[in-house]
This record gives C-alpha cells, sequence and structure tokens, in this order.
C-alpha cells in the first residue's frame, strides 16, 4: 500500500529538483580544481616559490580533479537520468546490465607472462625483456581481438 | 564502463607527468642558468613548432574520426578526396601517419642535439629534456600502436558497431590527453626555459 503512494509522490519530488545526470559526481570531483588550486598558491607563497614540486604536484593534482570532473560532466550530458540521481531511488531500481564482459578469457593471463617475462629480463639480462615484448605483443593482439573474429566474428 | 576506467587511469598518467614537471622544475631551479640557457641554445625551434602544430592538428583529425565513428561509418563513401565521405578508417590513419611524423621529428630534433654534443648525462638540461620529451614520446609511440588496434578491429569487423566506437572513443581520450601534456610540454621547455 505504501509502495503505491511513493510512486506518484516520487515523481513529484524529483521533477521538481532536476539536476542533470551525475550532477554529485561532477560537484564532488570538479570542488577539487580551486581547492588544490588554492592549496598550490598557498603552497606557493609559503615557501616563495623556490620548492617547485610541490606547488606543480598540487596544479597538476587540481587538473587531475578537472580531467575527471569534466569527463563526468560530459558524460552526464550524454546519458539518461540513473536510478543514482534520483534522490528517492532504491537500490534494486539500478538492477540490470552493468556492461559488456568477457566471461572469461586464457588471454590477460598470457599478456601477464609477458609482462613478468619483460621484467625478470631487467633483473637478468636484457635479452630476457625481448622474448617477453613478444609474448606480450600475442597476448595483446588476443586479447583486442578476442570478439572480433572465430564464432564472435561480427 | 571502457571510458570510466580510461579515465581513471589517464589521471593516473596525468600525476606521472606531474613527477616529469616536478623533475623538470627542480633541476631548473638548482642548475647554474649560464649553463641552462647555452644548452637551451641548442634547441632547433623551428623543427618543433612544425611538429607541435602536426601533433595539434592530429588531435583534430582524430576527433573527426570519432565522429565518422559514432555514425559507425568505417569506411569513406565517396573518392579518398572527398574528405566529408571520410570514415574513422580514413581520418585514423591520417592521424595515425601524423603521430608518425611528429616521432620522426622528435628523432631529428635528438640526433641533432646529440651532435651538437646534449647527451641525457653530460648536462642537467639534457637530463631532464631527454626524460620529459623522451617518456612522451613513448606515450606517443604507445598511441600510435593503439590507433593500429582501433583501425585492426574496425577492418576486421564486418559489421562496425558500439564495441568498436567504444574503441575509438577511449584512445581519442588518450591521444587528446598526450597532446596536451604536449603543449604543456612545449610551453615550459621551449618558451619558459
Amino acid at each position: 500500500m505504501s509502495q503505491q503512494t511513493a510512486g506518484p509522490d516520487r515523481k513529484v519530488k524529483a521533477s521538481s529538483k532536476t539536476r542533470p545526470p551525475m550532477f554529485l559526481e561532477t560537484v564532488v570531483f570538479g570542488a577539487g580544481v580551486p581547492v588544490f588550486a588554492a592549496l598550490a598558491i598557498v603552497y606557493g607563497l609559503l615557501t616563495n616559490f623556490t620548492e617547485p614540486v610541490g606547488f606543480i604536484g598540487l596544479l597538476l593534482l587540481a587538473g587531475l580533479a578537472g580531467l575527471v570532473g569534466f569527463f563526468l560532466f560530459i558524460t552526464g550530458r550524454t546519458i539518461d537520468a540513473r536510478p543514482e540521481d534520483d534522490p528517492l531511488g532504491t537500490i534494486e531500481s539500478a538492477a540490470g546490465e552493468y556492461g559488456e564482459f568477457s566471461p572469461h578469457s586464457w588471454w590477460p593471463f598470457v599478456l601477464g607472462l609477458g609482462a613478468a617475462v619483460v621484467f625478470f629480463g631487467v633483473a637478468v639480462g636484457w635479452w630476457i625483456s625481448g622474448v617477453g615484448a613478444v609474448i606480450g605483443a600475442i597476448g595483446l593482439v588476443g586479447l583486442i581481438f578476442e570478439f572480433s573474429r572465430g564464432q564472435h566474428a561480427h | 564502463m571502457t571510458q570510466v576506467g580510461t579515465i581513471v587511469w589517464l589521471s593516473s598518467e596525468l600525476m606521472f607527468f606531474a613527477g616529469m614537471f616536478a623533475i623538470y622544475f627542480t633541476h631548473r631551479s638548482v642548475s647554474d642558468p649560464a649553463e641552462w640557457a647555452a644548452a637551451t641554445d641548442l634547441l632547433n625551434m623551428p623543427l618543433v613548432v612544425i611538429n607541435t602544430t602536426i601533433l595539434i592538428l592530429s588531435s583534430f583529425t582524430c576527433q573527426f574520426g570519432v565522429i565518422a565513428a559514432q555514425r559507425h561509418q568505417a569506411r569513406r563513401t565517396g573518392s579518398l578526396l572527398n574528405v566529408r565521405g571520410w570514415g574513422l578508417q580514413e581520418w585514423f590513419t591520417l592521424t595515425f601517419i601524423m603521430g608518425a611524423v611528429f616521432i620522426g621529428g622528435q628523432i631529428t630534433e635528438y640526433a641533432e642535439l646529440v651532435e651538437h654534443g646534449l647527451m641525457i648525462s653530460n648536462s642537467s638540461f639534457g637530463t631532464v629534456f631527454y626524460l620529459t620529451t623522451g617518456f612522451h614520446g613513448i606515450h606517443v609511440v604507445g598511441g600510435l600502436i593503439a590507433f593500429l588496434f582501433v583501425l585492426g578491429s574496425s577492418f576486421v569487423a564486418g559489421r562496425f558497431g558500439h564495441r568498436e566506437e567504444v574503441r575509438a572513443h577511449v584512445v581519442s581520450y588518450y591521444w587528446h590527453f598526450v597532446d596536451v601534456i604536449w603543449v604543456a610540454l612545449f610551453f615550459v621547455i621551449y618558451f619558459l626555459k
């Protein structure tokens, strides 16, 4: 009974407070830009800009926050509102498909083996790294084209 | 899902390059200014300006390729000269060529500098110059390999679909990122000196 009355109620509340999808995510990351930029300036003033590592690092940290925030903003403009965007959304309304995942694949193992052999070569002898690079290349091609060939060809 | 992973990874890449910039500015602040100026005078400005222009333009051709991918158009509709009918393959091939030209220009630049005696081991500027531009160059080469994989999967796919479109998208993210890093490097190394 309470479920039925909550239905129309929810709609009214959602429309009175229309925020674009992913609004909260954009704000959480976007807020990092002014925060870290201000921190960078404070850090620079305290060190008289004689210590550039922290200043540059903090400035680019603002860039990092901006990069993620900008991506979330762009994504929010291209997608429809998700259950997460509804203040009264429920867990079960987010049920369904989340993406395209390989059920099982041996290729990441080949790729990882290649990387392991490359670093083994750094420790033991450079020529082994060459062998690792070849194994890695085979693994990479196998992984990327796994769903483009054979029974998966489309 | 793939896009989110790419952005998370690119964020970590940004911090990697933050470390590179930090190395550069630390060297810059502790080294002898006269010695630094003598090394930066060796830089071949016309070559690097042309190179930079090519890399920036390649970001635009890459984006046109993504727009073609969004319409799920892998191949061109008209003749090769009709640019408006180009599909993903034509645009990404052009981008690949431009990126390869950039790498060629960078190798030429390195060869010239080595000829003038600027090595990674014999000067402070040489160390940071080869480290920062070299790591950027490796990233560009990685992007070129990624372009080959996108082209490969678009050729293999009989029907160009969502999967191929996502690949074009994430590689374009990476390419724009590498491009922006280069603009920052160019500004710092060649203009601020």
